[in-house]
């Protein structure tokens, strides 16, 4: 696949208001040449073994294997880079070539609040000022990773319009990028958004698949599973395979609530349309006018309308197939492989692990499951918690705040 | 001196009524061009006045249906007022590009769609070729000179510029990028100018270089000062009729 498409199919493209044409057109220039440069790709190596800790291990989950009696499941553990999720990635990625570009401060967008720790931590590291736009909902229910932000030293701006969520942190981040791009570069996270984002967040998460290609040479891998929110872990993590017939490649979609307008984050599976919003065309929520509809999903990060272009792409050819996972199936799946396995899975990527846990038993014992665990989940303490053993959380929360008053 | 105005207005802020009354008020002011906006979920190219007001219109129940029906019955009662809408790409393409440009061809109107430009717009250029339906490119004075050659290869009758920069300070003055930008534009086309206009004396430094001033974000607050009046809603409606009306006067006869 080249590396850079713009447009997947019908998908993709650059629906941008014309202040945006010409910083796209020099981030697409400046990615392309970075691509195919041996200093530049060299020093993003140097920098995912030194700093983000890759390659990352795939754990075999033999008890959760025999346990649920089919399928060999192996966890390609993401979590385990630094900062706790595959975000980092793209985060080393664009910050280099925001470098290269001789660009002075970074602003992001993030939702469940990892691509902003990311964002932060590599912007501490390379000495850049850095802005995270966040929906005031999100921060709500991510506050640890608003605390790490500004640890890092990133100045995080609440954003109070529309839903609050993922997608006006998005809108806001562009329209700050509007008047600021000649000395600021956009580190968008997710594999969506004008082209070449879609593009150059592939390129750079595709070093999750390509290491799970080397780590599965002996294996007869049935079925690749990853969460879909945006799309970033998964498309990184499919990426060097979706040029082949196998495996399996599964897109796990959020289930939330159920069925019904508000209730989720189905796009693929469920009630998405083709549409344009956000600078690109894909699937998306949206009603007869083409307003986009509110979400709802446990998981910040999949709490999102739209889906990146390529995604939707493969969706529609069936090169990769989606299906979703509810709330509840999530926060099973986190209990299940913490209690076997001793890994806590963030609850975008158990709703990976949810899908596993149903699809094992149905395939044979000489096959493999490659579920990615895209985060760990220490970040949601404050929503696990509530859910899996609620009394002594609240009674801890009470007697912190009485120990800060008195 | 008697300046072209267009006067920018959401459609159902704050609601369907009010936004309709609006539009009179801005007519009764002296505008020569009403620029409708239908609003948009996620309206990204907007400030936050605007941004604001969309979602309020949104949750006050605003349908792109009953956008046309205001633009209708305004089209009916003030016909000499040339009328454009405003709105995004999700809204366009919604129930298709054609249908849309087609609605805008029933009601005369021509439409400004800022993020579907030309060479990424969908075939709505081509659209509006076809049926007599003007779509206004939206140039930034940013733009490169090819990329302005490109633009202005389309023959477009009005153009739309955004000017974020350049206009400031009580007696206002363009900086001579600007003024240089705007008189070679000027001179090839109808350009329509704003961004942040809220004073007869911007208006007075703009109107030489341009064919008409845009005046939006200035009217959305005068409406919705106006609207969080403690007065009864027939009381509220005549308030924001006489303060639009005055502020469009104010800033069409500088």
């Amino acid at each position: 696949m080249p590396v850079f498409n713009d447009f997947f199919g019908q998908f993709g493209g650059r629906f941008v208001a014309e202040v945006l044409r010409a910083p796209l057109e020099e981030l697409e220039n400046a990615f392309i040449t970075a691509m195919g440069d041996p200093n530049f790709l060299n020093e993003l190596a140097q920098i995912q073994k030194e700093y983000i800790g890759r390659p990352t291990p795939l754990l075999p989950a033999r008890n959760a294997s025999k346990l649920l009696g089919g399928a060999q499941i192996y966890i390609k553990l993401e979590g385990l880079a630094n900062t706790g999720a595959h975000k980092i990635n793209n985060a080393v990625g664009q910050v280099l070539l925001a470098r290269r570009m001789g660009k002075t401060r970074i602003i992001a967008e993030t939702g469940a609040g990892q691509h902003g720790v990311a964002t932060a931590a590599v912007c501490a590291k390379f000495g850049l000022p850095c802005r995270i736009y966040m929906g005031e909902v999100d921060i709500r229910r991510q506050r640890p990773n608003v605390f790490l932000m500004e640890l890092y030293g990133a100045e995080v701006v609440s954003v109070k319009s529309g839903s609050q969520t993922l997608k006006d942190a998005v809108n806001e981040a562009l329209r700050d990028w509007s008047g600021s791009f000649p000395d600021t570069h956009y580190l968008l996270g997710s594999a969506l958004g004008p082209s070449p984002f879609p593009d150059m967040v592939r390129e750079f998460q595709a070093v999750i698949g390509r290491e799970v290609a080397q780590q599965t040479q002996d294996l007869n891998v049935a079925a690749m599973i990853a969460c879909v929110g945006g799309g970033s872990n998964s498309i990184g993590f499919f990426e060097p395979f979706l040029d082949k017939p196998r495996p399996r490649l599964i897109g796990v979609e959020a289930g939330g609530r159920g069925p019904g307008h508000g209730q989720n984050a189905v796009r693929m599976s469920g009630e998405g349309r083709p549409g344009i919003v956000q600078g690109y065309k894909s699937f998306f929520l949206l009603d007869d006018d083409g307003q986009v509809m509110d979400t709802h999903s446990v998981s910040a990060g999949l709490d999102y309308a739209g889906i990146g272009p390529q995604l939707a792409a493969l969706g529609q050819t069936g090169r990769i197939e989606f299906t979703s996972a509810s709330d509840t199936e999530v926060l099973d799946a986190v209990k299940f492989f913490a209690r076997h396995e001793g890994v806590v899975f963030a609850l975008e990527s158990a709703h990976a692990g949810a899908v596993a846990l149903k699809l094992a038993p149905t395939l044979p014992r000489d096959q493999a499951l490659i579920v990615n665990m895209s985060g760990r989940g220490d970040k949601d303490i404050f929503i696990s918690a509530k859910y899996i053993n609620p009394e002594p959380w609240f009674q801890f929360l009470k007697d912190e705040v009485q120990r800060h008053e008195s | 001196m008697k300046v072209n105005l267009m006067a920018h207005l959401v459609a159902g802020y704050p609601n369907q009524k009010a936004s309709q009354e609006a539009a009179r008020a801005l007519a009764r002011g002296g505008a020569t061009y009403l620029e409708v906006q239908f609003p948009f979920s996620d309206p990204s190219a907007d400030g936050p006045a605007i941004q604001a007001a969309c979602t309020q219109a949104l949750e006050a129940g605003f349908k792109v249906a009953k956008g046309w029906e205001l633009v209708s019955g305004f089209r009916q009662e003030f016909p000499s007022i040339r009328v454009f809408v405003m709105s995004y790409a999700s809204i366009v393409v919604a129930r298709g590009v054609e249908a849309f440009v087609a609605e805008a061809a029933r009601q005369g109107v021509g439409l400004i769609i800022p993020d579907l430009i030309p060479g990424a717009d969908e075939g709505l250029f081509e659209a509006g070729r076809a049926a007599g339906v003007p779509i206004v490119p939206v140039i930034v004075p940013t733009v490169s000179p090819t990329r302005l050659k490109e633009l202005l290869a389309l023959k477009p009758e009005w153009v739309y510029t955004a000017i974020r920069t350049g206009i400031t300070g009580v007696h206002t003055t363009l900086t001579p990028d600007l003024e240089f930008f705007l008189s070679g534009l000027h001179a090839q086309t109808k350009v329509l100018a704003g961004f942040g206009i809220d004073s007869p004396d911007q208006v007075r430094a703009l109107a030489p270089r341009a064919h008409a001033v845009v005046v939006g974000s200035a009217f959305v607050r005068t409406l919705s000062q106006a609207w969080k009046e403690d007065l009864p809603e027939d009381k509220r409606l005549q308030l924001v009729s006489q303060r639009l009306t005055a502020q469009a006067r104010s800033l069409s006869e500088v």
